[in-house]
């Protein structure tokens, strides 16, 4: 299994639920969905890593680009990553400090809460 | 253990699920230390692969892997056009907006701080990268 990404609209955001591997193979899949959403208009992109068992740095540095390209269409991307062995590879490259790291979907505030 | 992988980015899973396996037959190799091990081993390879492909080599790519009592030493190697890696050039902070313009640049500093040791041989004929991992965690 490599990669799959599965769109989610939930009221003011939409999930894309990774599963798989987040890596050199996987990274034009997750690459081609935030470019979709960005283009589609979507102000609150919510990365959902629960079901990611493996990111290595190619992977973040896809999540750092959607975060970028969400950001240029006054969008803003959230992850969630429940997995402390995923959250270990953010912390070590300091993204950490760039993403809250969320625990779930439902803990991910809504757009007004943050506003 | 020796593998001798196609250059393309789908065989990326096999080679960490194979260098994972072989490690996790060391009784001694903590289990923290065979994650470490799989994501050190994804970026050499990978960075192997992206330094093929910037100069259209398909050359396959070397891995080797070598258990030996309390370590445990992965070797890779490709035909790439070579690079300093003592060049490698900082990312801006992550307090910074210039942070999001870099999505790679990660992986050597990334490799160094997992391994205990990280040799990287490089040339205009290719990059060897070795890599030593004691079986407990750093």
């Amino acid at each position: 299994m490599r990669l799959d990404v599965h769109r989610s609209p939930r009221d003011d955001r939409v999930v894309l639920v990774l599963v798989g591997e987040l890596d050199l193979a996987g990274a034009p899949r997750l690459r081609q969905a935030v470019v979709a959403e960005a283009a589609a208009g979507e102000r609150h992109v919510v990365l959902d890593l629960t079901a990611v068992d493996f990111i290595d740095s190619t992977g973040l540095g896809v999540v750092v680009g959607a975060l970028r390209r969400l950001r240029t269409h006054d969008g803003e991307l959230s992850v969630v990553c429940p997995e402390p062995r995923l959250r270990r590879v953010f912390e070590m490259c300091d993204l950490d400090r760039v993403f809250t790291l969320h625990g779930s979907v439902d803990e991910v505030p809504s757009e007004r809460e943050t506003a | 253990m020796e593998l001798v992988v196609p250059a393309r980015a789908e065989y990326l899973q096999l080679v960490r699920a194979i260098v994972g396996a072989t490690a996790g037959l060391e009784p001694s190799m903590d289990p923290g230390r065979v994650a470490d091990l799989r994501l050190v081993v994804s970026e050499a390879v990978s960075n192997a692969i992206k330094a093929q492909a910037s100069v259209g080599v398909a050359d396959p790519i070397l891995v080797r892997c070598e258990p030996s009592g309390d370590r445990i030493v992965v070797e890779v190697a490709d035909h790439g056009p070579g690079f300093d890696a003592g060049s490698v050039p900082d990312l801006p902070p992550v307090e910074t907006a210039e942070r999001l313009d870099h999505e790679s640049g990660l992986g050597v500093s990334l490799m160094r701080r997992l391994a205990d040791e990280a040799v990287v041989e490089s040339g205009p004929n290719g990059t060897v990268v070795r890599l030593t991992l004691g079986s407990r965690g750093r």
